[in-house]
């Protein structure tokens, strides 16, 4: 299937904080209960379409343990997208975000955006984490933020595909090369590489953008 | 190893290949239909999404056994791209167990006409190859294989499909031969074997009178005055592999008029059979074993190098392979014009050591074998001599073919699982190039050791994170001067493969 853009993402965060699930529930539409640590890393896909145009989205899910830091270190390279995932109902998870943060900024083009998320807000008798408290992190470190359920699908499509769309807009903005590989973005087969999109853009963006709150 | 074939030739002409993957596709004709689509070894299960996830050369991820998925005796692997000198990963693998029967209707002996009596007083099992469905279960067989392709990865595909069906061939021939261990193989099919008791007697009686078998017993081998050659057991397992690494070559050959397969590969392949273990190599992947913390080489490498000798002999009895371009003889540099009628430092095929000669005009010729450990190439072409495939790569802007000078035949070395008490950190390691080329035996043997005794003994993923360690040691971090390893060497740019294997697995079986 052809496409305008294909974005790298990766998702990062703690180990047990739902990253797995929250690839498969966009993928796959599902969700699994018990699910196999991830070792190493493994790899999603999904065509999305923003604007008008089909975007591959190609998901780098990585392992989330602490030995396999310095090897998934590498694949921040050419992320286009970051998701960095903590869980509501476990407080150490939100307070690693900072290393996490400052591994990915270390290690990823400067333009990288990042979406941090709050999972599993399903579990809300069990919330450990504030809302407040998440969008406070994501203010101060200028992240996008969101709080999802991978168990109820609340939030996930809209997670993937507003992170599609602020790398879209900075496309737009001319804040990416989309010629250089290592920012994440590869240029669709036959796809005219004009990157002066029409003003139709915001409208559309207003409606789904919006919906931040949501379910959760 | 794509890059090698290609620098050199680059380096040779002095001129510019045509640039990127230029010769992806090999001479077979791109017009042709793939023989097997690209993809990652089929026990890594990877979608079409994976298999192009995976092929990021910036980020290089290192890919591993899914932790759903699992491989005879708890197999480790890892693999990761190349840093963009191919499209592809151009190393292949495969791993499974093969249920060898004897062939049907394939008959190994000569049916006794009151063998059904006999069959159970037999205890060599003589009888069981009477009967084609009697004792059918077979033998078991494990299979491990890696492939490192160059100029393509056409040849690494085809070989990882069906190498292994091409020794199933060869070893159904032989099946029951192999399982009678009692009895040693007899020389020439179709006579009664002459471990067999029940003849026995007759022979000698024949043997003492002189004549063939007594009348009216067909079975009854005829009496040999000369002395016989005992073939052990172990020797037509050696000959098994090598007839289907060359039936695989020929293959390969014949197909390419109806198929695109690129490029050529070498071939590393590991076959436990009846308690041993059987490693065979051409090219210059390598197996090592890592026991106790010693180790143990069950490879060597075929380049330029390691083969001058061979392919100098081979150059001198038919220099027509060279194409009045090449000299076989080799120097320890490029003889220049001026330099004639001096003498010069040369060695011929006969030799190891070097001597004097008088520069001739012959000898301004490129060498045969021209450049320095990895940089040594045939004919300014290629890097590794011995694999599979190649059947059209030519010299460079030239009609000079190399498939004369390189080999399909593997060296089979044997290991033996009876002769030692294996522990669970006692390991065979198998890997490309990619990893050797950074790291010595040493050097991975030390990581292994540092390494396995650091995971759960009960992991049946931690070979898998011992694979992944030595790849991610070999590939090193992505740095703004490159890829780098410890002390600061440079890491591996080609594509890197390993297996680990342990070999408790292997004290059951013996």
């Amino acid at each position: 299937m052809t496409y305008a853009y294909l974005f790298k993402y990766i998702i990062i965060g703690d180990t047990g904080v739902g990253k797995s699930c929250l690839l498969l529930q966009f993928t796959d539409k599902r969700f699994q209960p018990v699910h196999d640590l991830t070792i190493g890393v493994e790899f999603g896909a999904r065509m999305v379409n923003i604007d008008g145009k089909q975007i591959k989205l190609q998901i780098w899910d990585t392992a989330g343990q602490e030995s396999f830091r310095s090897i998934t270190r590498s694949y921040y390279r050419g992320a286009a997208g970051a998701l960095l995932v903590y869980d509501i109902t476990r407080r150490e998870t939100f307070n690693h975000l900072t290393s996490w943060l400052e591994d990915a900024r270390q290690h990823s083009s400067s333009n990288m955006v990042i979406m941090l998320i709050g999972n599993k807000s399903d579990l809300e008798s069990r919330r450990d984490v504030k809302r407040e408290e998440g969008e406070a992190f994501a203010r101060e470190h200028g992240l996008i933020f969101m709080e999802t359920s991978a168990k109820t699908a609340c939030n996930v499509e809209e997670a993937f595909i507003n992170t599609a769309k602020e790398i879209y807009r900075k496309i737009q903005q001319g804040l990416f090369d989309v010629h250089n590989e290592a920012n994440g973005i590869k240029i669709g087969p036959q796809q005219c590489i004009s990157t002066s999109v029409g003003p139709s853009a915001s409208q559309r963006n207003s409606r789904d953008v919006g919906s931040n709150s949501g379910c959760c | 190893m794509l890059t090698r074939v290609k620098s050199a030739v680059a380096n040779f002409m002095g001129g510019i290949m045509a640039g990127g993957s230029g010769s992806e596709h090999g001479g077979g004709g791109s017009d042709l239909p793939l023989r097997f689509p690209y993809g990652r070894p089929e026990f890594l299960g990877l979608s079409q999404d994976e298999v192009e996830c995976s092929a990021d050369h910036i980020a290089r991820p290192i890919l591993i056994l899914k932790e759903t998925r699992r491989l005879p005796w708890a197999t480790g692997y890892a693999e990761v791209i190349n840093a963009g000198k191919s499209t592809h990963n151009e190393d292949q693998a495969s791993c499974e167990v093969l249920t060898v029967k004897k062939k049907a209707g394939a008959i190994i002996s000569t049916p006794n006409r009151n063998s059904a009596k006999r069959r159970s007083s037999l205890p060599n099992g003589e009888g069981l190859q009477l009967k084609e469905n009697s004792d059918s279960e077979g033998v078991s067989c494990h299979y491990w294989s890696l492939f490192d392709g160059h100029a393509g990865s056409g040849a690494a595909v085809v070989a990882s499909r069906l190498l292994q069906r091409h020794l199933a061939e060869q070893l159904q021939d032989i099946v029951e031969i192999l399982r009678n261990s009692a009895a040693p193989p007899p020389t020439c099919l179709g006579e009664e074997p002459e471990g067999a008791p029940a003849p026995r007697t007759l022979t000698r009686a024949a043997s003492l009178r002189g004549g063939v078998g007594a009348p009216g017993s067909p079975g009854t081998p005829p009496a040999r005055f000369f002395t016989e050659k005992k073939v052990p057991h172990e020797s037509l397992v050696v000959g098994a592999l090598e007839s289907a690494f060359k039936e695989m070559d020929l293959q390969i050959e014949r197909e390419r008029s109806s198929y695109n397969i690129s490029g050529g590969c070498t071939a590393l392949v590991v076959v436990c059979l009846l308690g041993k273990l059987y490693v065979a190599n051409a090219g210059d992947s390598r197996a090592i074993i890592i026991r106790n913390g010693e180790i143990i080489p069950m490879s060597s490498e075929f380049t330029p190098e390691t083969e001058r000798q061979r392919l100098q002999y081979l150059a001198f009895m038919q220099p027509h392979l060279l194409g009045n371009e090449f000299t076989h003889l080799e120097f320890p540099r490029r003889v220049q014009r001026k330099e004639l009628g001096k003498k010069m430092l040369y060695r011929d095929f006969n030799m190891t050591g070097w001597a004097y000669k008088i520069i001739e005009d012959d000898d301004l010729k490129f060498p045969l074998i021209y450049g320095e450990g990895k940089k040594a190439r045939v004919m300014a072409t290629i890097g590794v001599t011995r694999g599979l495939g190649d059947h059209d790569l030519k010299v460079h802007d030239s009609n000079i073919y190399i498939k004369p000078f390189l080999s399909s035949a593997p060296e089979v070395r044997v290991y033996d699982l009876s002769t030692y008490e294996h522990g669970a950190d006692d390991v065979l390691i198998l890997a490309t190039d990619g990893l050797w080329d950074v790291l010595s035996n040493e050097e991975v043997a030390e990581a292994l050791t540092q390494f396995l005794p650091n995971c759960d003994p009960d992991d049946p993923h931690r070979y898998t994170l011992a694979a992944q360690d030595l790849v991610m040691r070999a590939r090193g971090v992505l740095k703004d001067r490159g890829w780098r390893i410890s002390n600061d060497r440079l890491g591996s740019g080609d594509d890197i493969s390993v297996y680990v294997i342990p070999l408790i697995h292997g004290n059951k079986l013996s």
